[in-house]
């Protein structure tokens, strides 16, 4: 499919794997990132599984790329917020009545770590999963069909949107739009934008929808489809047991909830 | 269930994956042009043609999408919170409050309250009170008033939510205004 998604074709076990076996890693990794309890034990998670996970799919640099220009921006807010405005008792330094404490930096950067953990694991599992392989192996287990649809469409479609309202914008700025001080002249500037975008969708979106009933997609027959999905006795085991072992993390965690 | 199964004729579902696009394609304009987001503009316009049940599944498919396209991969957190903002622009537009602007704009104030109030929970407890963007200077300021985490969050959702949600509510009226008749029955389940 085209469209843009994050999936990198590449030769590795990991992408052979079934698309549920690797929405069961992200499952556990998620679930990681709530109950784990520390910083160190997060990391350990972070550098030992995912990451041999990621070089396994021979993705460890988009892996590692993308999640460092996802996480930066968390990493300094949480440190400075949470840093300064945190309870604590170690201060590390004082800027006029605000002091920055060791205890607000380790709980900031212990959510950074927690938010590392859980959008790493989203990423390795887009990186290494094709979308409509996942919709499909989804559908099997009775997900419905309309909401594939539209997630998948939904991918395939957004870029010439976006290549559509550059040129508009572009367009636009040749009238002064960006010259514009006003937000209020701004808006109704972005009015003209939009309203192409909207109108030229719409006869667009009748289009398509006779092109589906056309191709028989609302009748209730189970559907053939032109993608082979493989699995086997081993990943439905190795399924089990990751789920077996998301159920243990929710249990673990809601222990030292109600411990407290 | 009724509502859900009425509102969803193939039209509305070829409709969806389109605004989703929009939400996209204009969220991007948006931070070019301006300091809001007004990433729901397809979301909202979708809720106010077709009804609730196809605007929620508008928001919250549009924030998993988002994910999954790789251009802000923290969006699926809040996939319930844009299901609510898509709920009651169909609310609204059953109600007829899109049709004038005056009543448009209060559509957009209270949407954007209380999509601040069902976001704020989710960035103070699963993100720790921050979003990575620009906004975290807003909750740094209110911090240091002395605000614990979970209100600071509520206010700066407060204080940047409604102006963007006033601002979406007001394009999609005039963009509808534009729209010649025919398209929108076209959409409404009626």
């Amino acid at each position: 499919m085209q469209g843009s998604t994050l999936y990198l074709e590449r030769e590795s076990g990991l992408h052979r794997l079934h698309p549920l076996t690797k929405l069961a890693f992200a499952g556990v990794f998620l679930l990681a990132a709530v109950s784990m309890p520390g910083i160190v034990s997060l990391l350990s998670v972070y550098t030992i599984l995912l990451l041999s996970l990621g070089a396994w799919g021979k993705l460890l640099v988009p892996l590692l790329r993308n999640s460092f220009l996802v996480i930066w921006p968390f990493v300094l807010s949480l440190a400075l917020i949470q840093g300064f405005f945190n309870p604590g008792e170690t201060t590390l330094f004082s800027l006029g009545s605000f002091t920055f404490s060791q205890e607000g930096l380790m709980s900031g950067l212990t959510v950074a770590a927690r938010l590392l953990l859980a959008l790493s694991g989203t990423l390795l599992m887009m990186l290494s999963t094709r979308p409509d392989k996942l919709m499909l192996a989804l559908r099997e287990r009775g997900l419905p069909n309309w909401l594939g649809y539209i997630v998948l469409t939904a991918l395939q479609i957004f870029p010439r949107f976006q290549d559509r309202a550059r040129v508009i914008l572009d367009a636009q700025k040749s009238r002064g739009l960006e010259i514009e001080v006003n937000m209020v002249r701004r808006l109704r500037l972005l009015v003209p934008l939009i309203a192409p975008l909207v109108l030229s969708s719409i006869v667009d979106v009748e289009e398509r929808a006779m092109a589906l009933e056309a191709r028989a997609f609302n009748y209730p027959a189970p559907k053939s489809s032109l993608i082979e999905l493989h699995d086997n006795a081993v990943q439905r085991a190795m399924r089990f047991l990751l789920v077996i072992l998301m159920l243990a993390l929710i249990v673990f965690r809601l222990q030292e909830i109600f411990s407290v | 269930m009724n509502g859900f199964r009425k509102e969803f004729s193939t039209l509305t579902l070829v409709l969806i994956p389109v605004a989703i696009a929009i939400n996209i394609a204009v969220g991007q304009v948006a931070t070019r042009v301006t300091w809001l987001y007004l990433d729901s503009i397809g979301t909202v316009l979708v809720g106010v043609l077709v009804g609730p049940w196809a605007g929620a599944v508008t928001g919250f498919l549009a924030n998993i999408v988002w994910t999954a396209a790789g251009l802000w991969t923290p969006a699926f957190a809040f996939a319930g919170v844009a299901a609510v903002i898509g709920a009651l622009a169909g609310v609204f537009g059953k109600a007829g409050w899109v049709k004038e602007w005056p009543k448009a704009a209060l559509a957009g104030l209270i949407t954007g309250l209380v999509a601040a109030v069902v976001s704020a929970p989710i960035a103070a407890y699963v993100f720790g009170g921050v979003t990575g963007a620009g906004t975290d200077a807003v909750v740094a300021a209110f911090r240091a008033a002395g605000l614990d985490v979970l209100g600071a969050n509520v206010a700066q959702g407060v204080a940047s939510d409604p102006i963007d949600k006033i601002a979406t509510y007001l394009i999609v009226w005039a963009v509808l205004k534009g729209l010649p008749e025919r398209f929108k029955v076209r959409f409404s389940e009626d």
